[in-house]
């Protein structure tokens, strides 16, 4: 995805300048067939299933071997524990960064995206490192905003960190539009749209097609919470692109929901764990039906 | 009264505040439904339908050939809000324009 400002004062407002985009390094290797790192941003509505999704794909993808990066771009707390760390504890990242002028906040000199990977992430079950943006802390404590500003800084880093080029990468996102609007995913080439059967996740998902498209990102719809193959149709209907995958309702989910803890701990033979370990499969391979490729 | 909704996606913040707005609309109270999400689907919940809510978030986009700002609040009520049923007034309130996450 390119980074382009989403409006004019855009760079100035962040204190950022745009990442250099020379051809990505994923890009310049001749990969083995099944082997291409995948770069993945999980987006979708609030409440569609994108936490338990990105988490469960990152430690079934650490379990075929591969190295990956789980990132954490929501300021409320979640991936974490779709991944299976027990106490997500707000990340040390603040300290990745000093104070540059006009409350804008810079890396430390000596700290790009691979050392920030080795010192700041944590590490998963299955070996996933999970590299978190920080939790919104309580009203009297500090503010988020230096471990927002080096996390988004870090990940504009990575599309060229060659020391990560053979690490798969998957991105969480917020609620909404939002933070793909504003290139959150710079890593990423495909955009996982999580959607449950009800009109608000499905329009919603409509946006997200329509950012897909705007940045020229591969798209692939996964239709979660799914009850009836009648719901997978409406689903198509009412967001207007064609369903890649699907993931069923699965009781299993609500009760490791509720518990707080990861699915693909809770349930490991479940329904949606081995319907996601399909939608793997299908990407590892390149063999997903309906994967819209810009 | 003003009642602000607040808490996790998919925890049904959408889902009270139009149940709410329109339960208050019927006892005779005048309503006014202003959906400060970045994704704003409190017309769904209000009884729009998805079409109008949808077009609603484009009005608010300034896609639709519509005004960029209005001064007052009466202006603003009247450019990016739809009447919804029981006389409930819904307005959108954000758009797009911060970079913070969440």
């Amino acid at each position: 995805m390119a980074a382009k400002a989403p409006y004019p004062q855009f760079w100035r407002t962040v204190g950022m300048r745009p990442a250099r985009r020379r051809p990505g390094v994923v890009a310049d290797v001749d990969w083995p067939p099944g082997e291409r790192p995948l770069r993945l941003v999980v987006v979708g509505k609030g409440g569609a299933g994108k936490s338990v999704i990105a988490g469960t794909m990152a430690r079934l993808l650490a379990r075929r071997g591969r190295r990956v990066l789980a990132l954490d771009t929501d300021t409320m707390p979640g991936l974490a524990v779709s991944h299976g760390i027990s106490a997500p504890a707000t990340p040390p990242l603040v300290h990745a960064v000093d104070k540059a002028d006009k409350g804008c906040w810079r890396l430390k000199r000596g700290v790009g995206p691979v050392r920030a990977v080795q010192r700041f992430s944590t590490v998963a079950p299955d070996g996933v490192r999970v590299l978190e943006v920080g939790d919104h802390p309580a009203i009297d404590a500090k503010s988020v905003t230096p471990s927002v500003q080096a996390f988004y800084q870090v990940i504009h880093g990575l599309p060229e960190a060659r020391a990560l080029q053979s690490w798969t990468m998957i991105g969480d996102h917020p609620a909404g539009p939002r933070q793909t609007v504003h290139d959150w995913a710079p890593y990423a080439d495909t955009l996982l749209i999580v959607v449950e059967p009800t009109w608000k996740s499905a329009l919603t998902a409509r946006r997200l097609v329509e950012v897909a498209r705007q940045r020229e990102a591969t798209m692939i719809v996964v239709a979660n919470k799914v009850r009836a193959a009648s719901d997978v149709d409406s689903l198509q209907q009412m967001v207007g692109e064609t369903v890649a995958a699907t993931v069923p309702a699965d009781e299993a989910v609500a009760a490791c929901d509720r518990l707080g803890t990861a699915l693909i701990d809770h349930s490991p033979e479940s329904p949606a764990v081995r319907a996601i370990d399909d939608l793997v499969e299908g990407l590892v391979r390149g063999t997903l039906a309906g994967v819209r490729t810009r | 009264m003003k009642i602000a909704v607040a808490g996790k996606g998919g925890s049904g913040k959408t889902t009270v505040s139009g149940t709410v707005a329109r339960e208050l609309a019927r006892a005779g109270h005048s309503v006014l439904a202003l959906d400060a999400d970045t994704n704003p689907m409190l017309g769904i919940s209000l009884g729009i339908g998805p079409e109008e809510t949808y077009r609603m978030l484009a009005v608010r986009q300034g896609n639709d050939a519509m005004p960029e700002h209005e001064h007052t609040v009466e202006g603003m009520i009247d450019a990016f809000g739809t009447d919804a049923p029981d006389g409930v007034r819904l307005v959108i309130a954000l758009r797009e324009a911060h970079v913070d996450p969440g």
